[in-house]
């Protein structure tokens, strides 16, 4: 992690929030793919290689996600931010296995944290019962940024406590080469195995497989041509 | 339709007030609320009711929750009785749910990050992020528009109309797109990040990447693909820190 000014660390924190709220809230307009989030963090930490290659790894686990319902699902946006804050400054094949694993932690406390804020939005829902049944507009409206407001203080804490993580990693924790080297390919490979599966599960027996075999084998030639 | 550009951009935080009891039930009532206004004048005690009964549960994919809110403003104005207006919202929870998810979450959202991924192994840099991002709100902001016009032109036929219109067709051609986007970027991005770790690593990633699989197939939800990570992870550290 190279050392980031002040203003750097309130703009990762701004951006951390945005991504985080627009996971659910608002306004879901795919800036918190880890892809998105991690490229942006990692060029407000003055590394965009670095952003890049961490958000792309951690989009592959993002698409073992189905985020459909009610289903509980890591918050990879705040975590990626973070992530590509700790990998700024540092050679991609020492930094990248370290800063996905601070971020998965991130992003499996992230999803936790919006189960929280989803039941406190429940509790003022209950407690604006007699308003919203006496068909007030003005409780539908508080109830609305007061959401809003839950979500993004959960952005906000979840990438400041990732970005303290990320700059303690930094400072106290020492790996040597051949360590940090093996957590980059441990990381890769996890994460080529939850975008495969993913990609299989929802692939089913029809059509959709015989793209994805096809689309894998002329991958495949690509990469080997390249 | 009166407000219906306020309750489009309502309808982007839709789910600001997502909880286990009403679901989107909340965003609901606050995305009707500029399409409800003229109801106020017209006849103020039918516009409680229909206020009422616009936050109470409901659950869709949000990109299609248009289709609903223009069907039920439409059905209020036209003073259709309050228990049909809940039934039909009730009715139109699976299907918008479940047309929804696959033709976005299971369907665009892979196609394009997988094709953004693609761009991007490619050397397209920026271009890569922001034409995913620029795409995928162009075709959701049209969706959403078409989503909220045809349900307050449908009313109470906004079955028949979700049936008639291109949502069908358009989930079952965006499946296949987003699977062979998704293989296309899978080899393209193993190769982008080992290339210059050696054979050894290639082949040390790559069982990685297949002990994942396996094991998290076998173990099902209580090992998911993170957990799988995080515990390869300690487990090279551990190995790592007693010597091995």
């Amino acid at each position: 992690m190279s050392a980031l000014a002040p203003t750097a660390v309130l703009l990762l924190l701004v951006w951390g929030t945005l991504v985080a709220l627009d996971l659910v809230s608002v306004p879901q307009a795919m800036l918190s793919r880890p892809l998105v989030a991690g490229t942006v963090a990692g060029w407000l930490a003055g590394d965009v290689e670095a952003g890049l290659r961490v958000g792309a790894l951690l989009e592959l686990f993002a698409l073992d996600v189905l985020p459909i319902g009610a289903v509980r699902y890591p918050d990879y946006g705040p975590a990626a931010v973070a992530g590509a804050a700790l990998a700024a400054g540092a050679p991609w094949e020492l930094g990248l296995g370290v800063s996905v694993g601070v971020a998965l932690v991130l992003a499996v406390l992230g999803g936790w944290s919006l189960k929280q804020v989803r039941r406190r939005n429940a509790r003022a829902i209950q407690r604006r019962a007699a308003a919203l049944a006496a068909g007030e507009s003005g409780a539908i409206r508080l109830l609305q940024y007061g959401g809003i407001a839950r979500d993004a203080a959960r952005g906000a804490l979840l990438t400041g406590l990732g970005l303290l993580v990320a700059w303690a990693v930094a400072s106290g924790v020492q790996l040597d080469r051949q360590t940090a080297v093996g957590l980059t390919l441990v990381a890769i490979g996890a994460a080529l195995s939850a975008a495969a599966s993913g990609a299989v599960r929802s692939a089913g027996r029809d059509a959709r497989l015989r793209w994805l075999a096809a689309g894998v084998a002329a991958g495949t030639l690509l990469a080997v041509l390249r | 339709m009166t407000g219906g550009g306020r309750a489009l951009l309502r309808l982007m935080a839709v789910q600001a007030t997502w909880n286990y009891e009403r679901m989107l039930g909340v965003g609901m009532g606050y995305a009707a609320e500029p399409l409800l206004e003229d109801l106020k004048t017209v006849d103020p005690v039918r516009h409680g009711e229909a206020v009422v009964r616009s936050a109470e549960f409901f659950n869709c994919n949000p990109n299609l929750a248009g289709l609903a809110l223009g069907a039920t403003a439409r059905a209020e104005y036209e003073a259709v009785p309050g228990a049909q207006i809940a039934r039909l919202r009730t009715a139109l929870c699976s299907p918008l749910g479940a047309l929804g998810d696959e033709l976005f979450w299971d369907g665009l959202v892979p196609a394009l990050v997988g094709l953004a991924l693609v761009a991007a192994v490619l050397g397209a840099g920026w271009w890569a992020i922001l034409g995913l991002l620029v795409v995928y709100n162009l075709l959701r902001l049209a969706t959403a528009l078409w989503a909220l016009r045809t349900g307050f032109e449908a009313g109470m036929r906004v079955g028949s109309a979700i049936g008639g219109s291109w949502i069908p067709g358009a989930v079952a051609r965006v499946g296949p797109v987003a699977g062979g986007a998704v293989g296309l970027a899978l080899p393209l991005v193993a190769g982008w990040y080992l290339r210059g770790f050696g054979g050894i690593g290639v082949v040390g990633a790559l069982a990685v990447a297949g002990a994942g699989a396996a094991v998290t197939r076998w173990f099902g939800p209580s090992l998911t693909s993170v957990r799988f990570a995080l515990l390869a992870m300690g487990l090279l550290l551990f190995f790592r820190w007693v010597g091995l």
